[in-house]
C-alpha cells in the first residue's frame, strides 16, 4: 500500500515493440464465464512495479500484459489522484451526492441555516459569437483573478483583468456581467463578495466593443 | 412456416405488425426474413434512439421512411450530476433539419439531455404540419422565445413538457402566443420555468382546452391563483401546483379546498414550492384518489407528511424529502399498501451530520409493509448488511434499487465491515433487478456478487467503490444483460477494460470518470474496436501531452453505426485508427 508510482503498476517485463493482436486476446462476451476468471486474471499484489522510470514504457507494458494474460495489481486510488492532476477529493465531492441540479438548487436555496462548504453558485457564461453558454461554479473561485484564468482557459482567449489598462483591440476580450437589475457591468467594479451576491450571468465580449 | 408467412399479402402482415408496440418486438420481426424487414421498415412509426451519436439521421431515414414519433437521447446520464462538461455535445439541430425534410408528418418529438436551440424549436414549429407532442426532458440551450414559436405555430399541439429543462427565461410572454383558436392542449408542464406568466393568458388557455388532463405549473404561480385555474379545469388528472403559499387569508384555503374537491379525477400531485403546511388540508379531500405524490420540492415536516400520506391508501408513487423520517415511512408502510415506487431525497445533502432521523429502519419498514414495492431511490447516512439482507428478503420484486449513502465509502455502521454482503443479498434475491446503484464501502467481492447474480441488470451505477480491476472484471464478465454502466471515482483500469473489450460492443455505453484507465488503453480500444466510439474527455488539454500511462479524466465509450462524431468540443478526443497512427 502507499506506493506512489503508477496507474498501470504492471508487473510484466518489457519485451517487445510489436503489438499482439488484441482481437485474439479478447474473450467473446457470450463465451466468457466467471469460472474461467482465475486463468485470465489473478490478483498479484506483490509484484507492483516500484520503478517509476517504467512509466515511460506503458505502451509495451500494456500489450505484454495482454499477452501474458496477466496480473492485476490492486491499484491505490488515493495515490493515483496525487500523482495526477485529477480532481481533488473536495472537487470530486462537489458533484456528490448524485442529485439533479434542479433539486440541488431548490435545496440550497432554502437551507440557509447551514453553512455549506461545498455549496455551489452556478452561473452561465456566454461568449460573443458562440451560441451555447457554459455553466461555471463561482464558489469554486476565490476572486476575480481565478475566475478570469478559468474563463481564459475555457474559451481559449485572452481576457483582460479588471485592473489592466483598457486595450481596445479585437484580440482581447473583457468580462461583463448582468446584475440583479438587468444591467450589464464590467466585471471588477465591486468587491468579489458583493459581485457574488449580484451576478446573474457572465458574458465575454471583445474589448474594442466596450 | 416461413413459406406460409410469405404467402400473406403485405397488407395483412402490416396489420399484424401494427399490434406490436415494443421496439424489441419490432426489431425481432424485422430480422425474420428480407420481406418482413421490408414490410416492417415501411410501417414503423415510432423510433427510439438511446444515443443520438449511435446512428446518424441519414441512416435512420434511409431505413424508416415514414416515422411519426421519435425519441432521442443525448448526453450520458451522469450529466444530471454535473459530471459531463458544459459544451460536450448532444445537439439536436442537425437531427431536426434532417427530420424536417424527411418526415413532414412527424407528430411527436421527445428529447432527453439534448442541447436544443431556439432555432431548432422554430424549425420544429414550421416544419411539421400535424405536430402534436414535444417533450424536452433535462434539455438546455433554448429560451422562452423558442417556446413562443412552438405556441404560435403548432395548432394541433397536445403536449408540451419541459421536464427539468434548463430554459433561458427571457419573459413569461411566450404563453400568450397560443392563438385564441387553439384548444387542443392535453398536457402542459412548465414547472422548470422561473418568470411570471400572464395569469389571464394562462387562465384563458386552461379554460378553452376541454381535453386538458395534466397541468404542471411553476413556482411563479401563487396559490391564490390556483383555485381560479382549477375551476376552469375540473377534469384534471395531474396537477403540479406553483408556490404553495400565500398571505394567510381564510378565503384562500376555503376556495382552494372547494376547487380541489371538484377535481374528482385527480390522481397525481406535485409542485408545492415554499409550502405553508396550514394549507395542506386543502388537498385532503382528493387524497383517496391519489396514486402519485411528488413532494421532492416541499419542505414539510414529518407530522404533516404523516397526516398527508395516511389519507392516500391508493398511493403508488411517492417522492419525498427525508423530512419524512423513519416514523413517516412507518406510517407509509401502514397506510399505502399499493406503493410501487419510493424516492427519498436528502434535504441537506452537503453536511455529514444528520439533520433528520432517517436511517435504514425506514426502508426496512416500507419493504415489510408495501408488498408491491418495485423501485427505490433512497438517500441516507447509515446502512448495515443486516438491513440490506432483510430488505432483499422482504422485497424480491425490486426492479430498481438505488441506494445512496451520503458519505462515500461508509461501512456497515454496526460492524464496520464493507457492505458487500448486503448488496450481494439484494442482487441474489431480487432476480428481476434491472437497475442498481451502489454506495458505501464496497470491495471487489461486492462486484463478484453483482456479476454472479445480476443477470438481468441493464443499468449499473458505481461510485467510490471497489479496490482493483477485478471488481470491474466481475461486472463486465458477469452481467449478461448490461446495457449502461457508469462509474466514477473507482480504482478500475486498463486490464479489466481491455480483457472485456468485446463486451462493450454489446452495451449501449460505458462512462468512467476519475478512474484509472490510461490514455494508452483508450487508444488501443479505439483502434481495435472500430464499431465503438471511444471518447476521451479531458479538460486539462490533449491527453497526448502527458505520459500515456497516466489516467484520462473521463472516458465515454459507446457503440455506433455512424462512426466518430464531428461536433466534438476541444476537450473531447475520439480514439480511432488515426489516433492509433499517431501512436507510432
Amino acid at each position: 500500500m502507499g506506493l506512489r508510482t503508477t496507474a498501470h503498476s504492471s508487473s510484466s517485463s518489457i519485451d517487445s515493440s510489436n503489438h499482439p493482436d488484441l482481437d485474439d486476446l479478447l474473450p467473446k462476451p457470450s463465451g466468457s464465464s466467471s469460472s474461467s476468471l482465475p486463468h485470465k486474471i489473478k490478483i498479484n499484489g506483490g509484484t507492483i512495479c516500484r520503478n517509476s522510470s517504467r512509466s515511460t514504457h506503458t505502451r509495451t507494458d500494456l500489450s505484454t500484459d495482454l499477452r501474458l494474460g496477466l496480473s492485476i495489481s490492486p491499484s491505490h486510488h488515493s495515490d493515483l489522484s496525487s500523482t495526477t492532476s485529477s480532481p481533488s477529493r473536495e472537487e470530486a465531492l462537489l458533484n456528490w451526492p448524485p442529485i439533479k441540479s434542479i433539486l440541488r438548487s431548490t435545496l440550497s436555496g432554502k437551507a440557509d441555516n447551514y453553512h455549506h462548504q461545498n455549496s455551489s453558485l452556478f452561473v452561465k457564461v456566454y461568449m460573443e459569437g458562440i451560441p451555447i453558454g457554459r455553466k461555471l461554479n463561482l464558489f469554486s473561485h476565490d476572486g476575480y483573478n481565478a475566475l478570469i484564468t478559468t474563463l481564459s482557459l475555457m474559451f481559449k482567449t485572452t481576457i483582460l483583468c479588471p485592473h489592466d489598462n483598457h486595450v481596445h483591440s479585437e484580440k482581447y476580450h473583457v468580462l461583463t456581467y448582468e446584475d440583479q437589475e438587468g444591467d450589464w457591468m464590467l466585471v471588477g467594479d465591486v468587491p468579489w463578495e458583493i459581485f457574488l451576491t449580484t451576478v446573474k450571468r457572465l458574458k465575454i465580449t471583445r474589448a474594442d466593443r466596450c | 412456416m416461413l413459406k406460409m408467412a410469405s404467402s400473406f399479402p403485405e397488407e395483412v402482415l402490416e396489420h399484424v405488425f401494427s399490434f406490436l408496440q415494443s421496439d424489441g418486438d419490432r426489431n425481432s420481426i424485422s430480422m425474420v426474413c428480407k420481406s418482413w424487414y421490408e414490410i416492417e421498415r415501411w410501417c414503423r412509426r415510432r423510433i427510439f434512439v438511446g444515443n443520438c451519436y449511435a446512428v446518424s439521421p441519414r441512416i435512420l431515414i434511409r431505413r424508416f421512411p415514414d416515422v411519426r414519433s421519435i425519441t432521442l437521447k443525448g448526453k450520458p446520464h451522469f450529466a444530471d450530476f454535473n459530471l459531463v462538461p458544459e459544451g460536450w455535445g448532444g445537439y439536436v439541430y442537425p437531427w431536426i433539419v434532417a427530420l424536417a425534410s424527411a418526415y413532414p408528418w412527424l407528430e411527436e418529438i421527445r428529447l432527453k439531455r439534448m442541447v436544443v436551440t431556439d432555432e431548432s424549436l422554430e424549425l420544429i414549429a414550421k416544419s411539421f404540419k400535424n405536430f402534436k407532442l414535444l417533450v424536452l426532458s433535462s434539455c438546455e440551450g433554448f429560451s422562452t422565445d423558442g417556446l413562443a414559436s412552438i405556441a404560435a405555430n403548432c395548432r394541433n399541439l397536445q403536449e408540451l413538457d419541459l421536464h427539468e429543462s434548463d430554459v433561458e427565461d427571457l419573459s413569461g410572454r411566450w404563453l400568450s402566443h397560443f392563438p385564441d383558436t387553439y384548444t387542443s392542449l392535453v398536457s402542459l408542464n412548465i414547472a422548470c420555468l422561473g418568470s411570471e406568466v400572464s395569469f389571464s393568458a394562462l387562465e384563458r388557455l386552461v379554460g378553452r382546452c376541454p381535453n386538458l388532463r395534466s397541468l404542471r405549473l411553476h413556482r411563479a404561480v401563487p396559490l391564490d391563483r390556483l383555485s381560479n385555474l382549477l375551476h376552469r379545469a375540473p377534469q384534471l388528472v395531474e396537477l403540479g401546483t406553483g408556490a404553495y403559499s400565500a398571505e394567510l387569508r381564510p378565503d384562500v384555503l376555503s376556495n382552494l379546498s372547494s376547487a380541489l374537491s371538484a377535481c374528482r379525477e385527480l390522481k397525481s400531485l406535485s409542485g408545492f414550492w415554499d409550502v405553508v403546511p396550514t394549507y395542506l388540508p386543502a388537498v385532503y379531500s382528493i387524497c383517496p384518489g391519489l396514486t402519485s405524490l411528488n413532494l421532492s420540492y416541499a419542505i414539510i415536516q414529518s407530522p404533516d407528511l404523516i397526516k398527508l400520506v395516511s389519507q392516500c391508501p391508493n398511493l403508488q408513487r411517492l417522492w419525498v424529502l427525508d423530512y419524512i423520517e423513519d416514523v413517516g415511512l412507518d406510517a407509509l408502510a401502514v397506510s399505502c399498501k399499493d406503493l410501487r415506487e419510493l424516492r427519498v431525497f436528502p434535504s441537506d445533502p452537503f453536511v455529514l451530520e444528520a439533520n433528520v432521523s432517517l436511517t435504514e429502519q425506514g426502508l426496512i419498514s416500507v419493504s415489510e409493509g408495501c408488498p408491491k414495492l418495485q423501485s427505490v431511490l433512497y438517500f441516507c447516512r447509515q446502512m448495515s448488511n443486516e438491513a440490506l439482507i432483510t430488505i432483499a428478503r422482504n422485497q424480491p420484486n425490486f426492479t430498481c434499487f438505488r441506494l445512496c449513502i451520503i458519505e462515500p465509502r461508509t461501512p456497515d455502521y454496526l460492524t464496520l465491515e464493507p457492505l458487500d454482503v448486503g448488496f450481494g443479498a439484494i442482487v441474489e434475491h431480487c432476480k428481476d433487478l434491472t437497475r442498481l446503484s451502489v454506495s458505501g464501502l464496497l470491495t471487489d467481492r461486492a462486484f463478484e456478487y453483482i456479476g454472479t447474480y445480476g443477470k438481468k441488470l441493464e443499468m449499473l451505477s458505481l461510485a467510490f467503490a471497489g479496490d482493483s480491476d477485478l471488481g470491474l472484471h466481475h461486472v463486465l464478465s458477469g452481467c449478461d444483460n448490461l446495457r449502461k454502466l457508469e462509474i466514477r471515482d473507482c480504482p478500475f483500469g486498463d486490464k479489466a477494460l481491455l480483457a472485456n473489450a468485446a463486451k462493450l460492443e454489446t452495451m449501449r455505453s460505458l462512462w468512467m470518470s476519475s478512474c484509472s484507465v490510461s490514455y494508452g488503453a483508450c487508444k488501443l480500444l479505439g483502434q481495435k474496436l472500430p464499431r465503438l466510439n471511444v471518447e476521451v474527455i479531458d479538460e486539462r488539454g490533449h491527453p497526448a501531452s502527458r505520459p500515456e500511462s497516466l489516467p484520462v479524466e473521463k472516458l465515454y465509450i459507446y457503440r455506433s453505426v455512424a462512426g466518430p462524431r464531428f461536433d466534438m468540443p476541444n476537450f473531447v478526443w475520439t480514439m480511432d485508427e488515426n489516433s492509433a497512427l499517431r501512436l507510432t
